[in-house]
């Protein structure tokens, strides 16, 4: 916080301005998560003295219209909510909203000319950040880039999932984007990137001397990446039938995870050097196979006199859709640190609990002597350790420990660390982080283009394949545990789910 | 919480026919090794000859002599006879609990005598454990414990002296008061002399009396001064010895006061007694924690390779009172806390902590691995250890007395109630690790605790981005024995929010949140494992000498050079001293940063 809000404070303070343009300001996300975060950075004095928030959209809006619109979605840290109204106020005379079409070349240049007027001839940095349809992606980034980029400072672009369907598609998008933007101005943003726990561990591998040496195929058995809502689409299922939860939610945020997770040690901490590594992981993984992979979709189901729908029932799906709202796979990374390592992914909606987290299981303890005494299988209750990134940040170790008595029973407890219980401080959302960092051009959490291209030749094969096969989802219930052939799949790698075990 | 268990809540450590078990099996599945093989391999016959002997007409039975009468009493025996293994036969659970026991439990019996009962420790230790052993049904059926010691006093004055401490689980009180009333019904009192073999004689009278006949057992608990130790035992030995059981004899510290006086004591008791009839007690053995030890290092996979000087840096072991010796300090005078605490709780812990892996966790070969660590690890010398005395200090109007000050203690005494000491073990796996210990009276709290400090990471990244010296906060592993008992993994962790600050959090297990059983004390598992004839936790001969080999030398010259403590005052973290030697290994005390 102190060393990256200090910056600004010194040499930024009178010479520069930043404008943040919130491209398809009236969305979703725009609402629930944009404006928050940027307010959350203003509330914590992590943007820059001089700045400009604009709203940009279709709707015809008056400035006081978006700002009434924004300060429903404000909150303060729960931490510290002195000052809370004052500096809302203070946030919301910095917003402005700019009405346009979104393929216009002139209603950007009207927003350029609003841009100069707040910049008043300072040094001007300009921040847009497209939360629209990924059909009129490059028509805006045409249209900012020619017509409202910054004359003397930086211009950058965040963009949202999805990037393509495929290899072929997001290779013509990064194609598109390139033509009026060079690499270093797009900001790809996977927001599973900018949570705590994600961040943390690298943290937690390269400062701890304790968990390195124990980061391979010699001691880790599996690595699970996990991710499951507790609902469906409910209604919004349109966007989503069209990519399937491999897409939404594989392909790049577990990935991503498992990237991190498997990386070699970068050279450094700067941007490129940890992307370096990410790609390097990526490309020697072995594109996921169709036998690697289950695939499921949610069934309607009716609980104690509650009726939940099916994915079908959802009105914005057609009735056949094969669409999987559930996947489970195996991936393997054929590098001497993991060859032969199951890093195995899941991912579903409509299940029965709602929670990310990371698990690596260990090994079995070679020639373990209470096994040898006990005659019970311990290799089944090897150590693992779990990173809970939502909700309820957590990192956990299981390890076995003597019941307290005169006996000798083991059973496995956790070493525990609960974010809540340690951290008083409330935890900034995903996207203050990664705005911040796109402002400050921080590029360690973005996706770069090759990294991009690596992500989608592991699963371009494997989509086509289902798609052309029409491989029909396994049916599992609303609110259930999702199908069992995901069961099958880990069996077949000698793995158990860590997250159905019973215990957590 | 998954239990891996393989028995339920008294025992049966090393079953190997058993998934699961009953409470307390009597041995039906104690060890067959340390019970029976072992026995067989050790010097049975020797034994076999004192015994016939002191008792010609009888079939001597000692521990584990299981050989020709077993199949006679194979069914019978509480403790291990048995034939342990022989007896796996593969009952299921019910059958095992009634029928077993049924069939066993008019055979044979247990008499527990606790030789010095008015003493401090038999009142406050010896007698709750036996009771609590018994609460928790972990005593065989038939048992009977005697008093012994030279006092007066009627059965009854010895019951109502003992009740007085009985206290019930906290966990289940159901039939408490029952459960007492039946307990102390089968306590007993002896009035007589420790070294009159007549008495003895006449207590082994009264035992064959509530043994009715069947096979005994006699565990003889000696709770008095060292001085009489072998008197005792020639008594206890020659007239009051099982005629068809075993007898086993608990010894507490002190054993000796270097090389020659433990030796010497040694020689003396072997007159009587074989090696595997010697229950030596170290209490911290007897600890949750420390029993826990080679369980988190050898059933779990991520510590066995962090396990060496590859990456731990040293590994502290700290014992701290936070009171002094408050008029009692005539026997600590002529010990010291080096020979209180170090050469036997803390090394035995280090012996344990540094451990090749055994063979198994059988008794002998645990204790094999102990004795070689012992024996690899370089005599202490002088300036490796630091010492120190505690002197009175006024605080808050309150004024604590110098050790000096203590009545019972000469005026002029140099004798340390404090002491650090840096000690190596020079073999493969630990050679240049330091390993420190520091045990003091009179300090600024109370606890006993395990520290393994691990090196700092190599080429840290986040050395490099941040510029802040990591190297000062590298991992540990604390394993905290008392109070409080816990295990916690001191790691760098990124402190939430937008920027990026590591700080040290805690991967923590806190026992009192975990389990809500109560912990039970280290005499009760010991009594049991003595009952058991479970010689893992008991100090083997071979470790008593190689322990004060380590630890004579030094202690002669701190008193033929008259060192001088260094004085610190009562109720402070301890000399300075300490900090120095610790510097000099370049290693810091954990337990006095700031955190903990």
């Amino acid at each position: 916080m102190t060393e990256r809000s200090n910056p600004f404070s010194e040499s930024g303070k009178t010479e520069s301005s930043l404008s943040i343009t919130v491209v398809g300001a009236s969305g979703d996300l725009a609402k629930k998560k944009i404006f928050p975060a940027l307010f959350a950075l203003f509330y914590e004095d992590c943007l820059p003295e001089n700045f400009t928030v604009f709203g940009y959209a279709r709707t015809k809006m008056t400035d006081e219209e978006l700002r009434n619109m924004i300060s429903q979605t404000l909150t303060c840290r729960i931490d510290k909510r002195e000052n809370c109204d004052d500096k809302m106020d203070r946030f919301l005379k910095r917003c402005f909203y700019h009405s346009g079409q979104y393929g216009s070349g002139e209603h950007f240049a009207e927003l350029d000319c609003k841009l100069k007027e707040k910049e008043e001839g300072r040094l001007s940095k300009r921040l847009f950040y497209l939360s629209i349809p990924p059909n009129i992606f490059v028509d805006v980034v045409r249209c900012a880039s020619t017509r409202a980029s910054s004359k003397n400072g930086w211009t950058r672009v965040i963009v949202e999932k999805p990037f393509g369907r495929d290899s072929e598609s997001s290779g013509e998008l990064t194609r598109c984007l390139k033509q009026y933007l060079a690499e270093d101005q797009i900001f790809r943003i996977d927001h599973y990137l900018g949570k705590e726990l994600v961040e943390n561990l690298s943290v937690l591998r390269f400062s701890n001397l304790i968990f390195e040496p124990l980061w391979s195929r010699d001691y880790i058995r599996n690595v699970q990446f996990i991710f499951s809502e507790d609902f469906g689409t409910e209604g919004r299922g349109g966007y989503f039938d069209n990519y399937g939860i491999i897409r939404d939610i594989m392909q790049n945020h577990l990935l991503q995870i498992l990237a991190l997770f498997a990386m070699e040690t970068p050279v450094s901490l700067d941007a490129e050097d940890i992307r370096n590594e990410k790609v390097k992981v990526l490309r020697s993984m072995r594109p996921l196979q169709l036998e690697n992979v289950v695939v499921g979709q949610y069934k309607g189901h009716s609980k104690s006199g509650k009726t939940y729908p099916a994915y079908t029932d959802d009105p914005t799906v057609p009735k056949s859709s094969l669409t999987p709202t559930f996947a489970a796979a195996a991936l393997f990374i054929d590098n001497a640190r993991w060859d032969g390592v199951p890093f195995l992914m899941k991912a579903g909606k409509a299940l029965h609990t709602k929670r990310a987290e990371i698990r690596v299981q260990f090994r079995h303890v070679p020639g373990n002597l209470f096994k040898r005494n006990f005659g019970t299988d311990l290799d089944k209750a090897t150590n693992e350790l779990v990173l809970r990134v939502q909700p309820d940040e957590a990192i956990y170790l299981k390890i076995n420990n003597k019941v307290p008595g005169l006996g000798m029973r083991l059973d496995r407890s956790d070493l525990n660390l609960l974010y809540r219980a340690r951290y008083p401080r409330e935890i900034p959302d995903a996207y203050e982080r990664l705005l911040l960092d796109a402002i400050e051009g921080e590029r360690r959490l973005f996706i770069r283009s090759d990294e991009l291209d690596a992500a989608w030749a592991l699963f371009t094969p494997l989509l086509k394949e289902l798609e052309e096969k029409k491989i029909a989802p396994e049916l599992y219930p609303y609110g259930s545990r999702g199908p069992v052939g995901s069961h099958y799949l880990a069996a077949k790698h000698n793995v158990r789910w860590g997250d159905l075990s019973g215990e957590d």
